[in-house]
């Protein structure tokens, strides 16, 4: 599959430009993490990409065709989880995904459904009404509607937010297997998801991107701009962006990102989460 | 989409709403039937099309706001954030909003079927079967037009406005309450109590004035384009 999103615009009726000429080729099989701070336009992206929002300006094609008239198109191949969803309370969670997979016009619905409740572990609260659910288990049912017939293309915006450490993993190694044969696009903003998962790197801010590529090619480019000092050391510098503090018994150990590491300052080696904060501190600079 | 529906009118059918409002309908519609109808309106039998009528328009006023609920499972802030997961299937839009509205007409019409039920089963315990023939034409006259209108109507405000479903649920009442010309006497009970005296003979044949039919027929096709709509914007 192939997504190709070209010179897109897109301004809010408020005015509120949320992305500007974005350009970005997507192929699968990929998994692309999206990465971006709060209002950076990732959700707006998803949402062009699912066509729940259509574009001021520019295109998206898939597979060489523009998306607006071959909507249906790309819905039938399409499993996607937006960052804020509801759920039918007074079904239980196996007859919600088996009317998702009505819509969704699945043939073998009933094995459909057995499949994704047993992807996302939810196999023994599938007779049990969507009401009585945690928060972390609706967000599974979520998970579970998006994977449901197997689409060659998924879109997941925040998908692990309340859901717990362990299954957090669980669903990096789902994510991860489905990246190997489909495109899977998973927005976040939580490093760690994408880390060790994703093999392509979308950053976004300001509504433009500001990095696209493999996370070794981001992670070069914060080589040598990233150090751990005492904190006492630093008293007036003002060009370094802390990115973590640590109280120690000696005091407290900061790490940061520079452009220029001072003299004081150890140099470290960056983890994908120093190289992305070290991108956005460069676009901060005057 | 045979399974969305049965879906649909499992959420619509299997509640505690639908459950507390179907047992107020016939509590309500037992204190009508029996205070009222029993003494036939307009010097009219108990069992005449005109008493008929006004039992059904008396009820009017519950199996709107009965179907204005049904709605606001479809319209509500809840239902709106389901609405960006079912949008992002392939399944046609006219077509899914018109299983719903099926569901929702199918749901109404239980309601109906239930306040038509227990009035018969009153006939039949006060006076017999045989008086139960001629009473399909004002049920038809009353309730199809009307709740057509509060479905179709309903739907596109509570597309705007979830909050605005039930705003309009006050409608009826407010109706009653008014003084209003003869054309809409279904509203506050003049059709049916006052038209009967006005033809002249004692205990007349059920008729209804043009005005009125014109009326019906204008709330029918309004609630019908109402919730054709969708359908002709999608296909426009």
């Amino acid at each position: 599959m192939e997504i190709d999103i070209q010179g897109v615009n897109m301004v809010y009726p408020n005015g509120r430009q949320a992305l500007k000429g974005l350009d970005l080729p997507l192929r699968s099989p990929s998994l692309v993490g999206l990465l971006g701070p709060n209002g950076a336009g990732k959700s707006t992206l998803m949402k062009l990409l699912v066509d729940a929002l259509r574009p001021t300006s520019g295109k998206i094609l898939v597979d060489g065709r523009p998306l607006a008239g071959n909507e249906r198109s790309l819905k039938s191949r399409l499993g996607y989880l937006p960052q804020d969803f509801g759920l039918f309370d007074e079904l239980t969670a196996a007859q919600f995904l088996d009317y998702m997979a009505a819509l969704k016009g699945l043939r073998n619905a009933k094995e459909a459904v057995q499949r994704a409740l047993r992807e996302v572990r939810l196999e023994e609260k599938a007779r049990a009404r969507i009401r009585t659910l945690s928060g972390g288990q609706r967000q599974r049912v979520g998970i579970a509607q998006a994977l449901l017939g197997d689409p060659p293309l998924l879109i997941f915006d925040e998908p692990t937010v309340g859901l717990d450490p362990e299954e957090r993993i669980h669903f990096r190694t789902l994510f991860s297997r489905a990246g190997q044969e489909r495109l899977v696009l998973l927005s976040t903003h939580i490093i760690e998801d994408v880390q060790s998962v994703c093999d392509q790197l979308v950053v976004l801010a300001g509504g433009q991107i500001r990095f696209a590529g493999e996370p070794a090619a981001l992670l070069r480019a914060a080589q040598g701009h990233v150090c751990s000092f005492w904190e006492r050391q630093a008293a007036g510098e003002r060009s370094l962006h802390v990115t973590a503090r640590v109280h120690t018994a000696e005091g407290v150990r900061c790490r940061a990102v520079a452009q220029a590491l001072p003299a004081f300052a150890r140099p470290e080696e960056p983890t994908l989460e120093d190289a992305y904060l070290y991108l956005l501190s460069q676009e901060e600079r005057p | 989409m045979r399974k969305i529906l049965i879906y649909e009118l499992k959420r619509l059918l299997w509640n505690r709403f639908f459950l507390g409002i179907l047992l107020v309908l016939l509590f309500a519609g037992w204190q009508v039937l029996s205070g009222v109808t029993l003494l036939g309106v307009a010097h009219t039998a108990p069992f005449s099309p005109w008493s008929f009528g006004d039992y059904l328009r008396r009820m009017l006023p519950l199996l709107w706001i009965g179907a204005l609920f049904f709605l606001t499972r479809f319209t509500s802030g809840g239902a709106q954030r389901v609405a960006v997961l079912t949008d992002a299937t392939p399944v046609p839009p006219r077509r899914y909003a018109g299983v719903r509205s099926a569901a929702a007409l199918l749901a109404t019409a239980l309601l109906c079927l239930a306040c038509l039920a227990e009035a018969l089963g009153f006939y039949a315990l006060y006076f017999g079967g045989e008086v139960l023939g001629g009473l399909w034409a004002p049920a038809l006259f009353v309730l199809l037009p009307v709740l057509v209108f509060a479905l179709g109507t309903a739907w596109r405000l509570g597309q705007k406005r979830p909050w605005l479903v039930f705003a309009w649920m006050a409608l009826p009442l407010l109706l009653s309450a008014l003084p209003l010309p003869a054309e809409l006497g279904l509203w506050n009970g003049t059709l049916f109590s006052e038209y009967p005296l006005r033809l002249g003979t004692l205990d007349p044949a059920f008729s209804l004035p043009g005005q009125a039919v014109a009326m019906q027929g204008a709330f029918l096709g309004a609630g019908l384009a109402a919730l054709a709509l969708p359908f002709w914007v999608a296909r426009r």
